[in-house]
């Protein structure tokens, strides 16, 4: 154990803030093992990913380390109904002995996996190789469907690549506009608000969300620089804005029409398409002035290179993308750029602002339903040719597609007689939670890996003890494509091991004769050999080359596609998009109304999510007392005269309340909200949850839930009468 | 294709203007077993277009690209562009084309539209019909040859002071033409407006250079070698005029199933279900003249279309619980200068126990009534409020919450944000968070100041501020200039102060 600092990255969002860790001389119970601090990542540009920035969450992070109720030894749970610890031999083979009994009774598709984006890309690559090597199950899929899986829908269809963002994060710099869609940067990814000081002195920073978030107020103008745009659009419709602002673009003869010539396919339709969203119609639908959207079109077309600018962008977050229409929401999204001739250009394009710390990643090597290492479809068999050779294992072998998240939840306790979860916290983080939490009880066997006890590990019937970010070796993939290098600081406590250590020990117990490496470097190596020749390359790419180049060889990182003998792609789409023809591929969308729509009953939207001091479903930021301290309970954010008219004073409790089920917050009466919404972050469990209200309607392609958008009553709690007391408290 | 047990029924739709179009859109949307073979025969020549963008092309503010609409799908659709239908044989439901040739159909749509009403003037109607430059605005050739005309016109008179009358006249205004409307009415836009704000939309009109006289009709168009010079009033008064437009209301373009021997009365008349007297036929759109009455609006033709594809299709789900659906359309005037907006109930139509809060800036040229029933925002008058229009269309038509005081409703979403504008370190009470990243108070740097951190990097170090999105810097170099200068040579005190003389005051600012 070696007591020299450690250059790693955060544990927690796709930012994947650098950061130094020392690992303190007295590692003591309770205390903090390592000192953490941040750490500029040189890159070409001289700027860095998260220049030398860290957010609360990211430097209390080796707080959850060492928090009290860690676990530390295998759990089992026993005849009387309580976790026990365990050996690891005994609950391996435990869980061996109930899945090959479920398999043999109900078939391999009896047991699912449901992993996570917070993995490194070499459990996440060995989870999908696991499913569909040992289990020979076609069910995994993870809690990226409920983060990016809408752009990646809507990026594959337009670009046939998707990489959250093209370009290097460093390029926002010069970007003289940037359209950023539901997105909270300010609370989510503090130290990316440095990225848009450029953009924010030129005016040209737009923002769409139905709150006046921290983000939307840096569109406010100041002594230095004049100021941007905050548009502050009805839930649900920005598809609606999206496309009425590509009408303008139309109108006012600004789209580059030799680049969609020369570039794109599918322009006269979606031209047409847009004919139908004249600025009056798109004004009334989201609550947005005319003479705004018109000066929206001015600052992107202005900054547009075609017209001379230095370059605009769009990014979306997960306040446009979960919805119903998500996908087609990003494609209007992507439209637009396309017409403003955009994507390819200097500091210009779409991008997706993933939110997890490997969201990307995590998608990339085999997680999701229908796909195999190197983002390769597993319906295609020169792809399952391709990986099974590298499983040593027969094509024929491969389970097919299974099911998006949502879908796979849905079957729990049917189909699915088994669950594996890996780095997700469902019943707190799916969408109609308490309906999940109904799921989940009634399976057969519920194994879950964790380092914390969750709301679902509490679940479990096994628990298995994982190592935390500053215990081991591996690789996350950023939000802008580049491969990173996360380092061991310390050991794990206890019995603590990795998941690729349990993987391998199941298989094992499994009886498989696949092989499973339980070396991050070598996994890594196996995987960049998977991904070879995919859309996801990484073949050029190795733990050894990662760290040279920290080391200060200084490439400025290693952005994927990175194929044998090159060091990987920065930028994309300079000369040509990933499709076969080269040419980006416009669709034409049309929106859908939210699947939980405002009736007289339920007359408020419900948005959800984060803040600042919380991550996700809290599991690990909840345990952290400095982040408590600011952010201690959920909250229901509503507007004055919302509260008003419901006898609300701030501080009341709040009941929110769906069809699905109802949460209880503090109330937090704010003018930055719209009067017809209010928010609730999804960060905490039990009566606060705010995923208990939540609707699980997905999006059609995506298989995205509905996170950002359903219809609720509000009542001031002490006046609130259930509707349905079976459901909602069952 | 797939198998079909019965050959397909045959649907034909007469008219492919927006109403057409959106039902051809919906049906094929919807009917995906190939249920319906689809016919549509539109009279003009181009392709679809967006009728009612054309106000924005006189102004010049919208491409003629801008106007295309989606082209029905081919394989789908059989679409005969510059076609019309000349006769309808109901019995033998069968039509005789004017490229002479017929198709037959299982079930009519008649979606024919409306035309411009031209009132039978001296100088207009007669047998050499009207001279030339005056026009009517319905479709795409109308707009051309008005945007050709007004090039070289010096004056324009724009007879009818409607919603569409207006867009235009401020069109041409933008265009540089000096217009003058003429309305018989005694205020503009009567359909939609009462008198007072009215007369305000009228000195707003006035102050684009835009003329108006009301309570006055043209008695007589003059043309000389058949070119209109001059129009004469009702008031025998004589305005120069080289370009008219006439924009009188429109009439339901009906002779077509009039002479099929379809009832007609203002417009073909149709039931609840859109069924025209034949039960084979429907109308729909700007033609049909259902129990509710004729708009001339698209909004209600474009729900027409839906409620016939799904009455076709045998779905029920006509929706009628969706909120904001029982209530007229907003409208609004697509007019660059004036921005006008007006919903529902209108002071003079309200009820007596219905809540009506005027807000009236003469001087502004801006005017509001709010119209409030049970609680609910049932109308609206919106003149020289652009910022909250839409808002206030959004709080009317999905019947949003109100505030409890309704006046609330006119301050822009922008102008109440809610977050703190900078104030001088010195007067920020010591609770404020300067730093929200690393959730920093103003009392935690002045601690760290006093414990020796008197750099903005020391800051940083001892407290985390400005470490993460950097938005705190200036405050908290602000901080440390003030800490600095109020106390430049004072040595760091001692560790065990909690409380120094300097924050007290400021303290007691919270
Ligand atoms: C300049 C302008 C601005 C407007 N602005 C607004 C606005 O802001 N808001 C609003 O709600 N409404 C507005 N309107 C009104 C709106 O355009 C109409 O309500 C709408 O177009 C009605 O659609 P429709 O399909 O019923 O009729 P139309 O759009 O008139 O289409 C009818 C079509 O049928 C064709 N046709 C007629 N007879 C035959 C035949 N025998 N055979 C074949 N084809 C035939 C016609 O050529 C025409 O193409 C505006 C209208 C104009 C002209
Ligand atoms: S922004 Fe994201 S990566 Fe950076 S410190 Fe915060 S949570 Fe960690």
């Amino acid at each position: 154990m070696t007591l020299e600092p450690v250059q790693t990255h955060c544990p927690y969002c796709a930012l994947q803030c650098a950061m130094t860790l020392t690992p303190s001389a007295d590692q003591v119970e309770g205390g903090s093992a390592v000192e953490v601090a941040p750490r500029p990542v040189p890159s070409v540009q001289g700027g860095a990913t998260s220049a030398g920035g860290l957010c609360h969450k990211g430097w209390t992070s080796a707080a959850v380390l060492r928090v009290p109720d860690r676990i530390t030894e295998p759990l089992v749970r026993s005849a009387s109904g309580v976790l026990e610890p365990s050996s690891w031999e005994d609950a391996l083979a435990f869980i061996a002995t109930r899945v090959a009994a479920l398999q043999g009774a109900h078939g391999n598709d009896s047991i699912g996996v449901f992993g996570g984006g917070g993995l490194t890309n070499e459990k996440a690559y060995q989870l999908g190789k696991f499913t569909r090597t040992v289990l020979r199950s076609k069910h995994i899929d993870y809690n990226g469907r409920f983060c990016m899986s809408s752009a990646a829908a809507a990026g594959n269809r337009a670009f046939g690549i998707d990489r959250g963002m093209p370009f290097r994060v460093t390029d926002l710099g010069s970007a003289d506009a940037i359209l950023l869609l539901g997105s909270n940067v300010a609370d989510t990814m503090p130290p990316f608000v440095q990225h848009l000081a450029g953009v924010r002195s030129r005016g040209g920073l737009i923002v769409v969300d139905p709150r006046r978030t921290a983000t939307a107020a840096l569109t406010d103008g100041d002594g230095q620089s004049p100021g941007g745009l905050h548009l502050q659009a009805l839930p649900g419709t920005d598809q609606t804005l999206l496309l009425g602002l590509l009408h303008l673009v139309v109108a006012e003869g600004l789209a580059d029409e030799q680049y969609l010539a020369a570039r794109v396919n599918g322009w006269d339709d979606v031209r047409r398409s847009v004919a139908l969203w004249w600025p009056e119609r798109v004004a009334a639908t989201t609550g947005v002035a005319e003479s705004s959207l018109r000066r929206a079109v001015q600052i992107l077309a202005a900054a547009s290179p075609a017209r001379g600018g230095n370059g605009a962008m769009i990014l979306s977050g997960r306040g446009a993308e979960q919805h119903t229409d998500g996908t087609d929401t990003v494609t209007a999204a992507i439209n637009l750029s396309l017409a403003l001739g955009l994507p390819g250009r200097p500091a210009s394009g779409y991008g997706c602002l993933t939110g997890q710390g490997n969201g990307q990643g995590g998608r990339e090597h085999g997680q999701k339903a229908d796909q195999l290492p190197g983002y390769r479809m597993i319906d295609d068999p020169s792809a399952r040719a391709h990986v099974a050779a590298v499983w040593g294992v027969d094509p024929d072998s491969l389970p097919g597609k299974g099911v998006p998240a949502v879908e796979l939840l849905g079957k729990l306790g049917g189909e699915v007689k088994a669950l594996f979860v890996h780095g997700a916290n469902v019943v707190v983080s799916a969408p109609d939670a308490l309906a999940v939490r109904r799921r989940l009880e009634s399976l057969d066997l519920l194994v879950v890996c964790d380092f914390v006890p969750s709301e679902t590990a509490q679940l479990a019937d096994v628990v298995l003890p994982v190592t935390q970010w500053a215990e081991e070796e591996g690789t996350m993939t950023n939000l802008e494509g580049r491969v990173l290098r996360r380092r061991k600081a310390l050991d794990a406590p206890g019995q603590a091991r990795s998941e690729l250590d349990i993987l391998a020990g199941l298989a094992r117990a499994l009886g498989s004769e696949v092989h499973f490496d339980t070396e991050p470097a070598l996994v890594f190596d196996e995987l960049a050999r998977a991904s070879a020749g995919g859309k996801a390359d990484y073949s050029g790419l190795s733990h050894a080359l990662l760290d040279a180049e920290e080391q200060g060889a200084g490439s400025g990182g290693h952005y994927w596609p990175a194929p044998v003998g090159s060091t990987g792609t920065p930028r994309l789409f300079a000369r040509r998009f990933a499709h076969p023809d080269g040419r980006a591929r416009m669709v034409a969308v049309s929106p859908g109304a939210p699947a939980d729509d405002l009736r007289r009953e339920a007359p408020v939207y419900l948005v959800t999510g984060r803040v600042l001091a919380q991550y996700q479903s809290g599991a690990q930021t909840r345990r952290v007392d400095a982040l408590n301290a600011v952010a201690p309970a959920a909250f229901v954010e509503l507007h004055p005269h919302l509260a008003k008219l419901h006898q609300i004073d701030d501080g009341d409790d709040v009941a929110v309340t769906s069809v699905r089920g109802t949460a209880i917050a503090r109330a937090r009466i704010t003018t930055t909200i719209r009067t017809d919404t209010v928010f609730m972050p999804f960060h905490w469990a039990g009566d606060g949850m705010a995923n208990a209200v939540t609707n699980d309607a997905v999006d059609p392609i995506s298989g995205m839930p509905e996170f950002k958008v359903c219809a609720v009553s509000i009542a001031r709690a002490d006046l609130f009468v259930p509707p349905q007391p079976e459901e909602v408290l069952a | 294709m797939t198998a079909q047990s019965s050959a397909p029924e045959k649907i034909v739709v007469v008219g492919a203007g927006m109403v057409g179009h959106r039902f051809v859109d919906e049906l094929v949307r919807n009917d995906r077993s190939g249920r319906f073979a689809i016919e549509l025969v539109g009279a003009e020549e181009y392709e679809p277009y967006n009728r009612i963008l054309l106000s924005e092309v006189l102004a010049g503010r919208a491409d003629l690209r801008a106007l295309g609409l989606p082209l029905p799908d081919a394989d789908r659709v059989l679409f005969r562009r510059g076609v019309a239908v000349d006769e309808i044989d109901t019995d033998a439901r069968e039509l005789l084309l004017s490229d002479g040739t017929r198709s037959t159909y299982d079930r009519l749509v008649l979606a024919t539209g409306a035309r411009a009403f031209v009132p039978p003037l001296p100088g207009l109607a007669g047998p050499a019909g009207a001279p030339k430059h005056v026009h009517v605005l319905r479709t795409l050739d109308d707009t051309r040859n008005i945007a050709a005309r007004a090039m070289n016109a010096k004056h324009a008179v724009v007879l009818g002071g409607g919603l569409l009358g207006l867009e235009a006249a401020c069109g041409l205004r933008r265009r540089g033409v000096p217009v003058t409307v003429v309305d018989l009415d005694d205020h503009l836009m009567a359909t939609q407006l009462d008198r007072g704000p009215s007369r305000m939309l009228a000195a707003q009109l006035r102050s684009l250079g835009i003329d108006v006289i009301t309570s006055t009709s043209v008695a007589e168009v003059i043309s000389a070698y058949d070119e209109i010079v001059a129009v004469r009033l009702t008031d025998d008064r004589l305005l120069a005029a080289d370009l008219m437009l006439v924009s009188c209301g429109i009439r339901a373009e009906s002779g077509l199933a009039a002479r099929a021997g379809i009832a007609v009365e203002r417009g073909i008349v149709v039931d609840e279900e859109l069924r025209t007297s034949d039960p084979w036929v429907h109308a729909i759109g700007d033609c049909a003249q259902p129990p509710t009455g004729m708009t001339g609006l698209l909004a209600p033709g474009w729900n027409q279309a839906d409620d016939l594809v799904a009455l076709m299709l045998g779905r029920e789900d006509l929706d009628p619980d969706a909120v904001g659906d029982d209530r007229p359309d907003p409208v609004k005037l697509k007019a660059v200068g004036v921005d006008l907006v007006t919903m529902g109930v209108r002071p003079s139509q309200a009820l007596d126990d219905d809540r009506v809060l005027t807000v009236s800036d003469g001087g502004g040229n801006r005017h509001v009534d709010l119209v409030l029933r049970d609680g609910e925002l049932v109308g609206v008058t919106c003149l020289g409020f652009p910022d909250v229009s839409a808002a206030l269309t959004l709080a009317y038509d999905r019947r949003t919450p109100l505030p409890a005081d309704p006046l609330a409703l006119l301050v822009p979403a922008g102008a109440q944000g809610g977050v703190a504008a900078t104030v001088s370190p010195m007067r920020m009470p010591g609770s404020t968070t300067v730093c929200r990243c690393s959730a920093v108070t103003k009392k935690q740097i002045v601690s760290a100041w006093e414990q020796g951190a008197t750099t903005p990097d020391a800051i940083a170090g001892a407290t985390r501020a400005t470490t993460g999105c950097g938005g705190c810097k200036e405050v908290v170099c602000g901080l440390v200039d003030w800490l600095n200068a109020s106390d430049p040579a004072a040595p760091a005190p001692s560790v065990d102060t909690p409380v120094t003389p300097r924050n007290t005051p400021v303290e007691s600012t919270t």
